[in-house]
């Protein structure tokens, strides 16, 4: 395989980055987004500032308010978020056809194909995000998506980092084994007791050593610890459904005020679709809800036309499920897929309840 | 090390291991063939690390000694070679020369060190089979190993020891596949082993109708020796499902069939199965099976087939392929068929411990 050029970019802290932008009082505070002061909520970001404190994402919302008393938690806007991330992957395609998103804040660029070395390239990138949406990101620039995700992390915040060819090795000697795919607790604990913390300390051992450990998954070890990977990065694949949605300021209280909200999704929907998936075949309709305390319903019905007047009854009968305010309302679409044919029917084989007897 | 020996031979000795040998592995002393020179023999062994295989040929050693060679390259050249007669010698860098009449190969090889040597086994118990009935037993089960990687203790064929019997199944979830071998051993050797695919591919290679094989079971791997050669696979760790509640306990209808008979007619409609469903319908009817397909937009075909059937109207569809495979593993003329409804599993049965579990496809 010729030399690859392969960025992973990486937003900083993406959606706390948005609402302090949005929200300038709120710069320099600890700041998070998720699921509110409620006790069953958690956090979806949080920025630097909260981090100092012992404050991380997926962190239930009332211990980081314990660890952080100070901590200025907003709900999530994802329709926001959403329309950044598109700012973001179209100033992607503007160096590449080859990006592969991994979600709205990540995304691996297969830049190759320009002439321009690695880290001119990023830090193009990275000017253009901030310039068109002030936002920072981090990137890492590696000979493969292995290499790129790990460096990305590197010189995070509003930072880069490349591993060329040539520095490849030592950047790997020290990495801890614990930053490559597949290693978790338990094969990281594994591999501690051999002796192999890091990845230079994993290198030592041989591919049948690895693979007597692991079975396969150490042929692929032996090859991850010394940063070769030879995945491409893949622009995605085809989508199942889609959908928009939109979470309230201040939830919404009764069915008239969420049909005044429906008309303009519906309009965002279909221009949407026009846009993206204009052949494909329509098989469902849904509308979701999310109610004042966070419980949701989906309410979906076979058809083939997204009208709005479908959209209104399935929204009446979503509302009259709970008497509850509406946090948020989505809706969209859920496209066929190929004819049914004949369904092959299973042998209602369970697994053994009996373990067998020791050889 | 330096030996001369016949073409041949060694030609069918390389075919013996050959196969275990990947084409496409990362590892490259796994696309060697290990040779090792002793008294009166050459010993070949090939692995994957997952399987190894050892034979040996009849070689005039002249000096003893052991190295690995490109397994596949090596079997090219010498089936090419032009006199029945070969030497080898290979030198202390690992570099062999290859003489036969007027031609001369040098091969460049890896030192015998490198190669991962077979596993040895601890408190194995160990039996003794006839060859030609595990042969026979392989052959009527292993078509029905799950392919599905997700699935992996599927990925092999179960092979259970109990009450002086050897019960083989293999399934893939949507049909099943048993055979019970009668044979003796104490009753500390019962246990139950997974035989990874790849292993039992092999080991249908190397049996033969005639003779005795030695299976040895150890904690994590088997060995079979047969025919003056070794095979060591490692086992498919894992529980494998609890297959006899799939087995329906009576049939409501049993048909009669001639074996080569169905297969040849059920072959000919699957030719009209469309791809997408892939399904072939067999409508039961008094002394009468229809078999029907139809492709939309390309056709239909259809067959009747006279058969003794006194049961109830049944039609139920079948996958051509689930159906077709233990037809063309068996080599009775008479099977019989065993069918409850168009929504339960059908069982082929004949006049041995044989039986094949298939469920139908539901026609929407």
């Amino acid at each position: 395989m010729n030399q690859r050029l392969i960025i992973h970019l990486d937003m900083d802290c993406f959606y706390a980055a948005i609402e302090v932008r949005d929200a300038p009082e709120l710069a320099g505070k600890p700041v998070a987004v998720g699921g509110a002061s409620d006790r069953r909520g958690v956090l979806t970001t949080c920025n630097y500032e909260a981090r100092k404190y012992g404050v991380r994402s997926a962190m239930p919302t009332y211990m980081a308010l314990r660890k952080c008393p100070g901590l200025i938690v907003l709900p999530t806007r994802f329709d926001v978020y959403r329309a950044e991330s598109a700012r973001i992957r179209k100033i992607f395609r503007r160096f590449t056809d080859l990006v592969e998103p991994l979600s709205l804040d990540e995304a691996y660029l297969d830049v190759s194909r320009l002439t321009h070395p690695g880290a001119a390239i990023a830090a193009e990138i990275r000017g253009r995000i901030l310039e068109q949406t002030g936002l920072t990101a981090s990137a890492g620039i590696g000979p493969n998506k292995l290499v790129a995700k790990i460096a990305s992390d590197w010189n995070k915040p509003d930072g880069q980092y490349e591993v060329t060819p040539q520095t490849v090795a030592a950047f790997l000697r020290d990495l801890p084994v614990r930053k490559l795919w597949g290693v978790g607790d338990i094969s990281a604990g594994k591999l501690e007791r051999l002796g192999a913390r890091t990845c230079g300390a994993l290198q030592a051992f041989s591919r049948i050593e690895l693979h007597g450990i692991f079975g396969k998954f150490g042929l692929e070890l032996y090859d991850l610890c010394r940063g070769i990977d030879n995945r491409p990065v893949e622009p995605s694949r085809p989508r199942k459904s889609l959908g928009t949605e939109e979470t309230f300021p201040t939830n919404l209280t009764s069915l008239q005020e969420c049909e005044a909200r429906l008309a303009s999704l519906h309009a965002g929907l279909l221009a949407e679709l026009a846009e993206k998936e204009a052949s494909r075949e329509i098989h469902k309709l849904f509308v979701k809800l999310k109610f004042g305390d966070f419980s949701r319903t989906t309410v979906e019905r076979v058809g083939d036309r997204p009208l709005l007047e479908e959209y209104r009854r399935l929204l009446a009968e979503g509302f009259a499920r709970r008497e509850q305010s509406i946090r948020l309302l989505g809706l969209g679409v859920r496209f066929a897929e190929e004819p049914a044919a004949p369904e092959q029917l299973a042998l209602a084989l369970e697994p053994s309840r009996a373990g067998f007897p020791g050889t | 090390m330096k030996f001369s020996v016949s073409k041949d031979k060694l030609v069918q000795g390389l075919q013996t291991v050959q196969n275990v040998v990947s084409t496409r592995t990362t590892l490259p002393i796994l696309s060697n063939v290990l040779l090792q020179a002793g008294e009166g023999e050459v010993r070949l062994t090939t692995t994957d690390l997952d399987v190894g295989v050892r034979g040996a040929v009849e070689a005039a050693v002249e000096r003893p000694g052991a190295t690995t060679l490109p397994a596949r390259r090596f079997l090219s050249i010498i089936r090419e070679l032009p006199t029945a007669e070969i030497q080898v010698e290979v030198d202390s860098k690992n570099q062999a020369s290859i003489r036969s009449g007027p031609s001369f190969f040098k091969i460049l090889g890896l030192p015998e060190e490198e190669f991962p040597p077979l596993p040895k086994f601890e408190d194995a118990k160990v039996f003794t089979i006839r060859q030609k009935d595990l042969k026979d037993g392989l052959k009527k089960t292993s078509y029905a190993i799950s392919t599905d990687e997700t699935r992996y203790v599927l990925n092999g064929i179960l092979c259970s020891f109990k009450d002086n019997k050897l019960t083989l199944v293999a399934t893939d979830g949507r049909r099943l596949a048993l055979v019970d071998i009668e044979m003796e051993f104490p009753r500390s050797h019962e246990v139950d082993i997974i035989i990874p695919a790849k292993a039992v591919t092999e080991i249908q290679r190397l049996l033969t109708d005639d003779g005795d094989a030695k299976l040895t079971v150890g904690a994590n791997q088997v060995s079979f020796e047969a025919n003056n050669t070794l095979l060591v696979s490692k086992l498919i760790e894992g529980n494998y499902p609890n297959y006899r509640q799939v087995i329906p306990n009576e049939a409501k209808e049993r048909v009669t069939l001639e074996r080569e008979i169905f297969l040849n007619s059920v072959h000919r409609v699957s030719l009209l199965a469309s791809e997408k469903s892939n399904s072939v319908k067999l409508v039961f009817s008094r002394n009468n099976i229809d078999i029907m397909a139809n492709t939309p937009e390309v056709g239909e075909a259809k067959e009747s087939l006279p058969v003794q059937y006194k049961g109830k109207e049944l039609s139920i569809a079948f996958n051509p392929e689930f159906l077709m495979a233990p037809l063309r593993n068996l080599s009775n003329d008479e099977i019989f068929f065993d069918l409850i409804d168009e929504m339960s599993p059908g069982v082929l049965k004949i006049q041995s411990p044989f039986l094949y579990v298939l469920m139908p496809m539901r026609i929407s």
